[in-house]
């Protein structure tokens, strides 16, 4: 079945990044398992099968192991393959039983973390933040000032940094994004080559601060992912990687869903309005929030075994992409889809994944949107866009350059 | 405390296991292995709590 329109179809030019939405709709209408020459991949868009996809075998996450062998094969040990080594002992990147394992001593860790403490922590950062960005006056960018720098702080202060080394794990976060999804342009091998330098330094750094911990644990979440699950344990090496991985999964996502849904809010004024007079509304309005326009447009599986979805057969060595934020958007599962209804009840989104890999970090990432959002929302009553915003032109997130707004 | 999963409900979000994978075992493929009814050890009510109100279909419930 081909629809006008939907064979060139492109979800990397600046039309499909600033308006996602229609293009998913036309695929989910016209064709919901489409083959895209663009992306060389197939384009999953409905709620259903992004949710079956979820728990079909025949995908597989392992997907920086083959291009770390190619690159082997070729004879390149490098400081790429060296960061990419990294990478491939991350539990998001792996299959069971290598997956079950990671996950396993990595949820010890998230469980032993005391929620209040959490709490307070954050709303504290968040309103460091919101403290300095009141103090300006004018048009300012919400997420260079606020939600850019909130989740990275988190993480430190998490994994028990000290504050005066906090700056340095955004610069490491930029560096993996870098590192994982590349860039465009002509700044490129001299940006690659700076963030594996970059990336180096901070495995250094996790072993020094792994070190310490050893030494003298605390109430930190890395001593907590050093803690023993029955006879088993992380090596030092698979420690940096969790620390790696947990600033790469929970930065810019997290950035992305407060900045996202700090402008849905200002898109439409009457929910605003609603969370403003009904402040205890903002659990089920993040939810409302991560369904309508999540941090992440597109999630990446390998085929491994021969598989149909919807009628057409899909091969070993195809890519699939999920598309989550258009799943979250398929009137078969939400009635009127495309209405911001903070009060929406249930809310099954797939914003956070499902199945064996579901986000991990959700309930972190809940708490840091819902206190930055509802802070956001008390403290800036004049809060108004100053300008449109512009999407990057990217596939996997929905992240936008800048948000400036004005706050009087 | 008791607590129990409708299974019928049940869409394998694994949303409560993020809370405790402990509390709220999943299957192998990702549904909730909780079953019809049972007990949360004493001291993690809160939590068991949190589990239950993660869900997003509201397939789980505080029986008791
Ligand atoms: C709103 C913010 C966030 C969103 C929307 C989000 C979304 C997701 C999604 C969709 C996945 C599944 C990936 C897959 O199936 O391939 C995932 C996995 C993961 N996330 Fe998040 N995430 C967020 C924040 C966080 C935070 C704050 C952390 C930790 C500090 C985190 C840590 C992880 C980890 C470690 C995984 C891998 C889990 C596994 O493979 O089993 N995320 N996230
Ligand atoms: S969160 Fe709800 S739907 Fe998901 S596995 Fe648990 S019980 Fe099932």
């Amino acid at each position: 079945m081909t629809v006008p329109g939907i064979d060139s179809v492109d979800l990397t030019t600046p039309s499909a990044s600033a308006d996602p939405f229609s293009v998913f709709r036309a695929l989910r209408e016209g064709d919901p398992v489409h083959w895209s020459e663009a992306h060389r991949a197939w384009l999953i868009t409905r709620y259903d099968d992004v949710s079956a996809a979820f728990q079909n075998k025949a995908f597989s996450n392992d997907r920086v192991r083959p291009v770390l062998e190619r690159k082997r094969q070729a004879g390149a040990e490098s400081a790429a393959t060296g960061v990419l080594g990294l990478m491939t002992g991350w539990m998001v990147v792996n299959d069971p039983p290598v997956h079950t394992r990671l996950r396993k001593l990595a949820a010890g860790a998230f469980k032993g973390q005391r929620i209040a403490a959490m709490d307070e922590m954050i709303t504290r950062i968040v309103d460091e933040h919101l403290d300095a960005f009141l103090r300006g006056s004018g048009p300012q960018d919400l997420i260079s000032e606020v939600a850019y720098p909130l989740p990275a702080t988190v993480i430190a202060t998490m994994l028990g940094a000290p504050p005066e080394d906090r700056d340095r794990f955004r610069e490491w976060s930029d560096e993996l994004a870098l590192v994982a999804f590349g860039t465009g342009g002509a700044a490129r091998a001299d940006r690659h080559e700076r963030a594996l330098r970059g990336l180096r330094e901070m495995e250094s750094y996790f072993h020094t601060l792994i070190g310490k911990r050893r030494a003298e644990p605390g109430e930190d979440m890395l001593s907590a992912l050093m803690a023993k699950e029955g006879d088993d344990r992380l090596t030092d090496d698979e420690l940096v990687g969790m620390c790696a991985l947990l600033l790469f999964a929970g930065h810019e996502t997290t950035t992305n869903s407060i900045a996202n849904s700090v402008l849905a809010l200002l898109r439409h004024p009457d929910q605003l309005d609603r969370l403003r007079r009904d402040p205890a509304l903002i659990g089920p309005a993040v939810e409302e929030l991560l369904r309508f326009d999540g941090p992440i447009k597109v999630l990446n599986r390998w085929v491994v075994a021969e598989t149909e979805v919807r009628g057409k057969t899909i091969r070993p060595g195809e890519r699939v992409h999920l598309v989550l934020a258009s799943a979250n958007r398929d009137p078969e599962k939400f009635a009127d889809p495309d209405t911001l209804d903070l009060g929406r009840s249930p809310n099954p989104h797939v914003a956070f994944g499902k199945g064996i890999h579901a986000c991990i970090g959700a309930q972190l990432a809940r708490m840091e949107t819902r206190i930055a959002v509802a802070r956001i929302v008390e403290r800036l009553p004049g809060l108004a866009l100053a300008e449109e915003p512009e999407w990057k032109d990217v596939l996997a997130s929905r992240s936008m350059e800048k948000l400036v707004v004005t706050h009087s | 405390m008791r607590i129990g999963v409708d299974s019928e409900v049940c869409e394998a979000h694994g949303q409560c296991s993020i809370v405790d994978m402990d509390l709220f075992p999943l299957d192998d493929d990702g549904y909730s292995a909780v079953g019809p009814d049972r007990e949360v050890p004493e001291g993690e009510e809160d939590t068991a709590k949190l589990g239950v109100d993660a869900c997003p279909v509201r397939a789980l419930k505080v029986l008791s």
